[in-house]
């Protein structure tokens, strides 16, 4: 904790940075997401036909032109599965950065003033009780026009009382830490305290949140493709082409198989990249 | 028994959580103010159980007020008139005060009505029959998951470190990840459609229930192994939590088998954290299980709900949530209530 506060040991880094965590072991759990996202985010340059003009027959079989055969109107699978996941991968992205974000401020918020931390701890035991594939239909149902948007807003705010706790029981030994005691008595501002003493040391607790965070705003938006609510049909989205090609998954197995791996292989290996130690503290030079 | 831990009393059976002193022989009336203590204690955790219940259906109210669109607007034919319009409006009671309607939504569920959908039928009739086939998936799958996830939890805790930990651990972290919906259309390409194991489909008998037991395994399955991974998670944590704690490291060095010092040392003391964990996978399971209920085509609320939003049916919806919260709230106050017998086993 005390080589984390970054402030004063510039001069004497060494003693606790090498050893422990080699880095070998870290690129090794970091490098399949690496690989997998920077495929499936060049996916629509790579694709070798147009995603909405049939190319072969319906459902036909691997080979002849399309790798991984045709869907329900003969679209090739092969170049729809390039192209399905960029929205999904953007979208939880954007899910993930937005949740993290704003439970970081107000998780240590909650560490910082134990009043704030009372209500916030109430708002998580509310939303424990809503499913979130329940909150996605209402939201979606009472905003209909919401498409995409509607879905990333409903996971935003249906994300952020759990992420916002686990900050907070990460921040409350540092709160009482006496470099933050100090800052207290100088009258900084929450913010302030917040952004230049607790963060800082947050970066594991923080990286791993965002991980994970991510791996469940795939799950949701998945699962509301899935629930046709959110992409609509000519798009090529993973998990709309699981449920579109679903009546011909005995004629051509690889256009239910291939986006049904493609969704598991994005949150697997992104988990498997949040299990990865964290970052080391050489990062803050000038907190 | 006791022959066989003379160095450790006070970890005995009877009081798990503590290694504290022994405790002298108390009078008769205490007795009993510690049970009506106890009664009070569980009755503020009632009490703020169904405040917060009554919070989460407050907001969702809300909520659907507060965005564009309501039930007249959405179930209007295309060509429908404003003033078509404003008389279904008026026909659905949309046209009263907000706060008129939420105090009689609310004040007429605890009676079981639970209001009238956009198609002007009782939601609580609507729900009657498929909600409890919905229970039972997410019930069935709740024991595989507490059942599986202790048992892994405690193999992986057994021998920390070694080759079954780091297995029971990667295993678990790869299994959470997988969306159910995927894992189900998984199961059946392989145990229905290659093999022919298991129906690919659920029939409905005449009751409403699914014809064969068998048709529950792979729902059962797609909704239980996700949720196992990440409470094998949490199991394996507690577990090394109550490792270092004074009163399990005395069971180990008083050379106890590695299974008794498991299993009636550490786990007790580790059950608040994980009835907690658990708890709180109710609801993943519950949301899964309407999903996974429209691939198998289980007779559940996920058919309705599917129809609903169709239908863009949101009173229909609200109600769903207003029962899979209540359901959820029950689970949450069996994991306070076994916190709050471990905590006070300790005093």
């Amino acid at each position: 904790m005390t080589t984390a506060s970054a402030s004063t040991d510039t001069a004497t880094p060494a003693p606790a940075r090498p050893g422990r965590h080699p880095h070998p072991r870290r690129a090794l759990l970091l490098l399949p997401a690496a690989l997998f996202l920077a495929v499936a985010l060049a996916g629509p340059w790579l694709a070798p036909h147009p995603i909405d003009a049939p190319v072969t027959a319906t459902y036909a079989e691997a080979g002849d032109g399309a790798l991984l055969g045709g869907d329900q109107l003969g679209r090739d699978v092969w170049s729809r599965l390039l192209d399905g996941g960029t929205a999904l991968i953007g979208c939880a992205f954007l899910i993930g950065a937005a949740v993290t974000a704003t439970a970081a401020l107000l998780g240590c918020l909650a560490a910082l003033r134990p009043r704030a931390g009372r209500v916030l701890e109430r708002a998580a035991d509310v939303a424990i009780l809503l499913p979130s594939v329940l909150g996605i239909m209402l939201v979606a149902l009472a905003w209909p026009d919401g498409g995409r948007w509607a879905v990333i807003g409903a996971a935003i705010v249906l994300g952020i009382p759990f992420a916002v706790r686990v900050i907070a029981a990460a921040a409350a030994p540092l709160a009482a830490a006496g470099y933050v005691e100090a800052a207290l008595m100088r009258g900084e501002s929450s913010l302030s305290i917040t952004v230049r003493e607790l963060l800082p040391n947050l970066r594991g607790t923080v990286a791993a949140l965002f991980g994970l965070r991510f791996v469940e705003a795939v799950y949701i938006i998945s699962t509301a493709a899935f629930l046709q609510i959110g992409p609509q049909p000519p798009e090529a989205d993973w998990a709309l082409m699981i449920r579109e090609n679903a009546p011909g998954i005995l004629l051509n197995p690889w256009a239910v198989l291939a986006p049904s791996a493609a969704v598991a292989l994005l949150a697997i290996t992104v988990n498997l990249a949040t299990s990865a130690p964290a970052p080391r503290t050489q990062a803050v030079t000038s907190a | 028994m006791a022959a066989l831990t003379p160095g450790a009393p006070a970890a005995g059976s009877t009081d798990p959580a503590a290694a504290g002193p022994p405790v002298p022989p108390r009078p008769r009336d205490d007795f009993a103010r510690r049970a009506g203590r106890a009664a009070l204690r569980a009755g503020a955790v009632l009490l703020r159980r169904i405040l917060v219940l009554a919070a989460l259906l407050a907001v969702v109210f809300a909520a659907v007020e507060m965005l564009p669109g309501d039930a007249a607007t959405a179930t209007a034919e295309r060509g429908d008139s404003a003033a078509a319009i404003a008389a279904r409006r008026e026909h659905l009671g949309l046209d009263r005060p907000l706060w008129e309607r939420f105090t009689d939504w609310m004040t007429a569920l605890p009676t079981g009505d639970l209001g009238t959908s956009a198609r002007g039928e009782k939601v609580a009739d609507l729900l009657r029959d498929p909600f409890p086939n919905t229970l039972a998936l997410a019930g069935a799958a709740f024991a595989l998951t507490v059942a599986a996830s202790l048992a892994l939890g405690c193999l992986a805790a057994a021998r920390p470190g070694r080759r079954t930990d780091r297995m029971i651990g990667h295993t678990a972290t790869t299994a959470f990840a997988v969306p159910d919906f995927v894992l189900a259309t998984g199961l059946v390409l392989v145990l229905s459609l290659w093999t022919g194991l298991l129906p690919a489909v659920t029939v409905a008998d005449a009751s409403g229930k699914p014809a064969e037991w068998t048709m529950m395994i792979m729902p059962v399955l797609a909704l239980a192994v996700p949720q196992t991974g990440w409470n094998t998670r949490i199991v394996r944590g507690a577990l090394a939590d109550q490792a270092d704690a004074a009163h399990v490291e005395a069971a180990r060095l008083d050379g106890l088998s590695t299974t008794r010092v498991l299993l009636r040392h550490a786990l007790p003391g580790a059950l608040p954290v994980i009835a907690t964990g658990i708890a709180t996978s109710t609801g993943m399971l519950l949301g899964g299980a309407v999903v996974v209920e429209t691939l198998f085509n289980h007779p559940g609320i996920g058919t309705v709900l599917a129809g609903a939003v169709a239908g863009r049916d949101t009173t229909l919806i609200a109600g769903c949530v207003a029962l899979a919260g209540a359901a959820i709230t029950l689970v949450l106050l069996a994991a306070d209530l076994v916190r709050a017998k471990t905590v006070g086993a300790g005093r």
